[in-house]
């Protein structure tokens, strides 16, 4: 235990990389999955196939491989990424194709009623998704947005593998180091709950303020 | 001026509205009533585009909806007809996460890129006429049915239309809110507002429209004054659907 908290400052650096990690590609992966959204549902048919295609590729692989290719597989053309960049690079492409799925969902379960009553006053498509229908179906998405979210805060243990000191790999440093196990992976394991439901707590205010109607 | 020329429409292989040609001149309050599944709603929003049209000619005030235009221009016109007409739907559709006011001046903010100030006091003096002014800061899930139909009547309202056009504007309410809707749209109709009414109230459409539009199987019937309908319907159609009405 006394390793644990010696080496707390260590730990509380890896714990900050995920949480930044996590608000990047949560940040970019919600702008990627509701233009996603809105392609898929709105778009021509060019557009909603390449949602389309995107979404299965991104849902039907493995993050890890994902995170390696984005990684390790650019270098042979030349793009060279450091870890944290193709980390966040990996992750906001990952979880914005769930993001969409999402948003896709929240979107149709408005009732047309809604778009028709914006058309009807001579709004545009555009001008009756952005003001009257995005509004309402974040609403609708933001419980599952959460689980999303939650899971992308744990999925960050993946770029351990391309060497970002994030909080799993900040805890293998330490147990090649020291050659203790249980205190300090429990210790990384109570830290990542209590980021997760920091995390639940802010989404329920945010879920909170949007229900104000 | 509302006009159709052989309007028809197609869903697949059913055809919904059988080349109706029609002229609704200006101040005039049409009430168009008929059998479920006759084709009055889809009559209604054909004209002001929510269905696109399969045949024919839709004019409006001089825009002109042809069904043999390209998409892009028959789209350009639907968008201008719809700035000229307001539209009240039988589910009244606010938006449920906009106030009241905020209801009745979107269009105003977003479509006419008024002024905020100058908008809000056109939505003042809307909500103050359906007499729901004390509830502008109000979100509709906390209106009653009646009241937020008024408020979706303001909100059509706000547009300045030249033509209202409301789709069985009653229909989802319980009947005792049946009455202070139908109070602001016989108002409307008292200022001389033209207005196609889709309706059910039989005696409303006899006491405030001047002209009748029977529809049954996606034609018109019949089309005469009210007076004449309802006194002495010349088709047996029209004559056995208002038997079966006024009975109950």
């Amino acid at each position: 235990m006394n390793i644990v908290i010696e080496n707390l400052p260590f730990l509380f650096k890896g714990a900050y990389y995920t949480l930044l990690i996590t608000i990047i590609s949560m940040f970019f992966g919600l702008i990627i999955g509701v233009l996603t959204a809105i392609a898929r549902l709105k778009g021509n048919r060019l557009l909603q196939g390449i949602s389309r295609v995107y979404v299965s590729i991104i849902r039907g692989t493995p993050p890890l491989v994902q995170i390696v290719i984005v990684y390790y597989g650019l270098v042979d053309y030349g793009i060279t990424l450091g870890p944290l960049t193709a980390a966040c690079i990996a992750l906001s492409i990952n979880i914005g194709a769930y993001v969409s799925e999402t948003f896709r969902g929240a979107i149709q379960a408005i009732p047309s009623g809604q778009t028709e009553a914006a058309l009807a006053t001579g709004m545009s498509e555009q001008q009756a998704v952005r003001r009257i229908i995005l509004p309402q179906a974040i609403r609708v998405a933001i419980p599952p947005l959460g689980n999303t979210f939650v899971g992308m805060l744990k999925e960050t243990s993946l770029v351990s593998v391309i060497a970002v000191t994030e909080l799993l790999r900040s805890a293998q440093l330490l147990v090649a180091q020291y050659y203790v196990y249980m205190p300090i992976y429990l210790s990384i394991g109570v830290m990542y709950w209590i980021m997760s439901t920091g995390f639940t707590f802010i989404l329920n205010k945010v879920e909170k303020r949007l229900s104000v109607y | 001026m509302i006009q159709t020329k052989n309007l028809s429409k197609k869903f697949v292989d059913n055809e919904v509205l059988k080349n109706i040609s029609v002229d609704i001149p200006d101040q005039q309050v049409v009430a168009v009533i008929g059998p479920s599944g006759s084709g009055k709603s889809t009559f209604l929003r054909c004209l002001n585009g929510l269905e696109e049209i399969s045949g024919g000619i839709v004019d409006v005030n001089g825009l002109i909806v042809d069904a043999f235009d390209a998409k892009k221009i028959r789209q350009k016109s639907v968008r201008s007809i719809r700035q000229q007409t307001g539209m009240v739907f039988q589910q009244f559709n606010l938006y449920p996460h906009k106030t009241a006011l905020e209801n009745v001046i979107e269009a105003l903010l977003i479509v006419k890129v008024m002024k905020k100030s100058d908008a809000v006091s056109i939505g003042e003096k809307l909500l103050q006429r359906v007499g729901l002014i004390d509830k502008k800061d109000s979100y509709p899930s906390k209106l009653s049915g009646g009241q937020q139909q008024r408020v979706a009547i303001a909100r059509a309202l706000a547009m300045e239309p030249a033509i209202m056009l409301f789709d069985e504007p009653t229909s989802a309410l319980d009947p005792e809110l049946v009455g202070e809707v139908l109070t602001v749209i016989r108002e409307l109709a008292e200022e001389g507002m033209s207005m196609i009414i889709v309706t059910h109230e039989m005696r409303f459409a006899r006491d405030v429209a001047d002209r009748i539009l029977f529809m049954a199987d996606g034609e018109i019937v019949e089309d005469a004054t009210s007076e004449q309908f309802f006194e002495n319907p010349r088709t047996k159609r029209a004559k056995k659907f208002l038997e079966k009405v006024i009975e109950y």
